[in-house]
């Protein structure tokens, strides 16, 4: 049996229907014992399926479960380790960024220093040489005395580690320094000089904060 | 009720201590549950996948549960885990089979006729011989109590398909009821 109300049954039991939907399956279920008979059959699977009762599986499955839970913490013990091993703390990552691009910054001067055939300022343009190196000169005093009182406190390779970069700071300083004696009018030279002091200047402060945090 | 509370209890503190790492507590949770992950499994897959994929339900707890923030009981959050896990191997099996066999849809294996199994089988056969898309339905809305408009989402579907397919895959049950 199969008439154009069997296929709405599941929907009517679920109470899915819109109203005038249902009063026309109700009127017609009075009249339809076959309907009526496969609605109480539905009723029974929707019963029976919530009956269902769970069951164990045949085989104990821990092992693999833990077989597995186990070789993963292995594995994340083993990356914590890599990565502990290769890991620098917050002030030999700083000293060692600002340690590349002076060196970088130093290299672009070697290339491109007066007497190699490129000019570093216009011919003709007067540039005032630098007059702000003594303040900062004692705002970096400073911060060096508060180093020196701080690196107690940091541990012994993140203080080696920047006052190697401090030494290339200072020696880039110095050598930038040389060369604005040659050549005091170089924009390159004189932004290059700013720039290195800005950064030392930075290092210190942030190793000093970071001293001060440890 | 007062046993309910603590085994719930018991539940929420293991659930917390395996977070941690501790794997002893998660034994003790995979022993609680793993009765009715494993029959679920085994109702919406194939019998022979049900002891790979529920292993692989549990795993994925323990890896995930860190993002377990106690919202909902530990239960009902594994629960949706092994369904979801379930559904992940469908599509995979799904885009293999499609390598070879042309696929007409989400729920193409599913015959849109009324589907027949032998009567000499008890219910839990004659649901585990449905069509994988029906019988997926029938066990999400009528074993596990979900809504049509949850079940197209999780399917990929119609709400209007999760509807046949249920009731043909009740049609098909109705003969098998007390065998």
């Amino acid at each position: 049996m199969n008439d154009q109300w069997t296929n709405r049954l599941s929907e009517y039991l679920d109470g899915e229907l819109d109203s005038t939907e249902r009063g026309a399956l109700e009127a017609h279920l009075a009249t339809c014992g076959d309907c009526r008979l496969t609605l109480a059959e539905l009723r029974a699977v929707v019963a029976r399926a919530k009956a269902l009762e769970d069951a164990q599986p045949a085989t104990d499955l821990w092992s693999g479960i833990a077989g597995q839970i186990r070789r993963e913490h292995t594995l994340e013990r083993r990356d914590r380790l890599v990565r502990r091993r290769f890991s620098l703390t917050v002030g030999q990552l700083l000293a060692a960024s600002i340690a590349l691009v002076l060196l970088s910054g130093g290299g672009a001067w070697l290339a491109f220093k007066p007497g190699d055939g490129i000019a570093t300022s216009r011919p003709g343009t007067l540039i005032t040489p630098v007059s702000w190196t003594s303040g900062t000169d004692l705002a970096v005093s400073d911060l060096e005395d508060a180093l020196t009182r701080n690196e107690s406190r940091l541990d012994t390779a993140t203080v080696r580690v920047v006052r190697a970069n401090l030494a290339v700071i200072n020696r880039a300083i110095a050598e930038a320094r040389a060369a604005l004696q040659g050549d005091p009018g170089s924009t390159y030279l004189n932004l290059h000089l700013a720039n290195t002091m800005r950064r030392k200047v930075e290092l210190l402060r942030r190793v000093n904060a970071l001293a001060a945090e440890s | 009720m007062l046993e309910d509370t603590l085994t719930a209890d018991s539940i929420a503190a293991d659930s917390a201590l395996a977070a941690s790492g501790d794997a002893s507590a998660f034994e003790r949770l995979y022993r609680t549950h793993v009765a009715r992950v494993h029959t679920l499994v085994r109702r919406m897959l194939d019998a022979d996948e049900a002891d790979d994929v529920t292993q692989d339900v549990f795993i994925r707890a323990w890896q995930k549960l860190s993002t377990f923030r106690g919202e909902s009981a530990f239960g009902t959050w594994l629960h949706r885990l092994a369904v979801n896990v379930v559904l992940a191997r469908r599509k995979n099996v799904g885009i293999e089979r499609g390598r070879f066999i042309p696929d007409d849809g989400p729920l193409g294996n599913v015959s849109s006729k009324p589907v027949t199994l032998e009567l000499s089988m008890d219910f839990e056969e004659a649901l585990a011989r449905l069509p994988e898309g029906a019988r997926q339905v029938f066990v999400l809305h009528d074993v596990e109590g979900y809504r049509h408009d949850e079940i197209a989402r999780l399917l990929g579907v119609v709400p209007g398909t999760s509807k046949s397919q249920l009731h043909h895959a009740r049609m098909a049950l109705r003969r098998h009821l007390e065998r």
